[in-house]
């Protein structure tokens, strides 16, 4: 059995639920309600100079931040739902070589993650494209900048979902894995950031964004090897603990 | 189930198509403890080949233990499991070669039944078209199997459970409870199409607690309790069919029947038990004595009594095949 077999079942398990359609909506919302600042958002003095430039605007748009949230989310909920259904069963049974099965299903989750990402940024920009011309401005970001943020949120995307999923293999519970999710990409960065102020730049909200090149703080290299990082440390731990551990 | 398709149909009907049926499953020494509990204890047992052998033992006795253990689910502390002497994860191809029923339930309620069947297929390289006749095998209609899962009744997972058994074909079968919520018309195609499987050469383990389904279902037992073997042979050998012998003189009988070596058990006043010899030759030996007979008949345990001896007071129900291995054949 070829590995790309495995990595299409694998996506045809995250396809055939309601799962993905729930978080497109959640990323529907999401954009309208970008589109709802756009067009009723205003500066303190009245004004919409928060969408005066390209850069300013690329800064709405820019997606890559909620990105690793969300597909954290996603990848947590897509593996641990796994064992909570006993599917996972089915996995290991098909494919006993562990290992194998999970990185299939790692790959699809990461793949999964990036098209939630793109998707994420898309929507985001064409609502905010579809309600510009209400206000004093056009759209003013450049096809090369655009192609920048799909690409970053995208990446930032299946970052996120590596990291859920390796969490979700971790903890092996829905809610568990989704609780673990937002400790490590919401609750516990700023938490960090308090205790040491220099974290700030490696938090990975802080690296999609320098990644969709709306920030500086470290070089865009830096930034996706930092947000391989954050996603490969707990994708391994996640692959070494399905190995390890019996699977029920 | 339809009948018409269990009973009679396989899915690769052309024998030079076919692989090596002939697969045992050797559990050899098998441990596995969970903190200080020891829920499998060196167990040791042969499925042959051919027959359908029932798994019994009571709850927590250590049976889903040691399914897992066989199919890789879990991991052995001691001793191993292997399907024709090759362990599952190493099976060069397991669909194919192993199907299994654990639980009805391990399904996603909203994925329909016939994606999780597709799923299952495409990881397994079996040809999507087999999807389709399977679940005509399982009797499950296009219409339900399009449904989520979420819908369906125990029965339904079930069939869907033993659809997913199915697909690759595989000439062993492991089931965990397969007639959990079948009705009486699929218990009876479900058993007649295990028994043409293993009249086949197919390898048949099946695990439930439903005696009297198993009764009529397997040729060859393994029991188990608190994680040891307890039993293990076929249903008729280990039925051990007792006479019961009434006489106006019990005594003189039963030193006489002792001396050929039957193992007699003195009951109330005129009433012996007899194992190891037959009626026949009771009989004869009370008409050389010039015994005077009242009855002779023969006694054999429902396997609800054979159960309860077995598994209530463990291994000393039969200290004579605890622990040591015992091949079902």
């Amino acid at each position: 059995m070829k590995n790309a077999q495995l990595v299409r079942s694998e996506i045809r398990r995250l396809t055939t639920t309601r799962m993905p359609l729930a978080f497109l909506v959640v990323l529907g919302a999401m954009a309208a309600l970008n589109a709802a600042v756009v067009a009723w958002g205003a500066d303190a003095d009245g004004t919409q100079t928060f969408l005066s430039t390209a850069l300013d605007q690329r800064s709405l748009i820019a997606f890559s931040a909620n990105s690793v949230i969300i597909a954290g989310l996603f990848g947590a909920t897509a593996v641990a739902r796994g064992y909570g259904h006993g599917t996972v069963v089915h996995v290991f049974l098909a494919t006993p070589r562990r290992l194998r099965a999970q990185l299939a299903q790692f790959t699809a989750v990461a793949l999964g993650g990036a098209v939630l990402g793109l998707a994420g940024v898309a929507m985001t920009a064409g609502a905010v494209a579809a309600v510009l011309p209400t206000t004093d401005y056009a759209f003013l970001i450049s096809t090369g900048d655009m192609i920048r943020l799909l690409a970053a949120s995208s990446f930032a995307g299946a970052a996120g979902a590596l990291l859920g999923a390796g969490i979700g293999a971790l903890v092996r519970n829905t809610g568990g894995a989704v609780t673990g999710a937002v400790l490590m990409l919401v609750i516990a960065p700023p938490l960090v950031v308090q205790i040491a102020g220099g974290a700030a730049d490696w938090i990975p909200p802080t690296l999609a964004n320098v990644v969709s090149g709306v920030s500086n703080e470290v070089t865009v290299l830096v930034a996706i090897a930092a947000l391989v990082l954050w996603a490969g440390v707990p994708a391994t731990i996640g692959l070494v603990s399905t190995v390890k551990r019996d699977v029920v | 189930m339809a009948t018409r398709t269990l009973e009679t149909e396989r899915i690769h009907p052309q024998p030079s198509q076919r692989r090596d049926r002939s697969l045992a499953l050797e559990i050899d020494s098998l441990t596995k403890s969970y903190g200080d509990t020891t829920v499998v204890d060196g167990l040791t047992f042969t499925v042959q080949p051919g027959r359908v052998t029932g798994f019994l033992g009571p709850n927590g006795s250590g049976k889903s233990t040691t399914m897992k253990m066989l199919l890789g689910l879990a991991s052995a502390d001691k001793g191993q499991a292997t399907i024709g002497g090759i362990p599952y994860r190493n099976l060069p191809d397991p669909a194919r070669t192993l199907g299994v029923v654990l639980e009805p339930n391990a399904f996603h309620p909203g994925r329909s039944g016939r994606n999780h069947l597709r799923i299952q297929a495409e990881a397994t390289g079996i040809p999507a078209s087999q999807v389709d006749e399977v679940l005509r095998l399982v009797d499950l209609s296009p219409e339900a199997a399009n449904r989520r899962v979420g819908t369906y009744s125990l029965g339904m997972k079930q069939r869907l459970s033993l659809a997913l058994a199915l697909l690759g074909d595989p000439p062993v079968l492991v089931l965990d409870e397969p007639g959990n919520g079948l009705d009486p018309r699929g218990i009876r195609t479900l058993r007649d199409n295990l028994a043409t499987r293993a009249a086949n050469g197919d390898t048949v383990f099946v695990s439930s607690h439903l005696l009297s389904e198993v009764e009529l279902l397997a040729d060859d037992l393994v029991v188990i309790n608190e994680g040891r073997l307890v039993a293990a042979g076929s249903i008729s050998e280990l039925r051990n069919p007792t006479a019961l012998v009434r006489t106006t003189a019990p005594e003189e009988l039963a030193i006489a029947l002792e001396r050929i070596g039957g193992k007699v058990k003195r009951q109330d006043a005129g009433t012996l038990v007899v194992e190891g010899l037959s009626t026949e030759v009771i009989g004869e030996h009370a008409y050389r004595e010039g015994v005077v007979l009242h009855e002779l008949s023969l006694h054999e345990g429902s396997l609800e009594e054979m159960f309860m001896a077995w598994t209530g007071d463990a291994a000393s129900a039969n200290p004579s095949i605890s622990g040591k291995k015992e091949v079902v054949s």
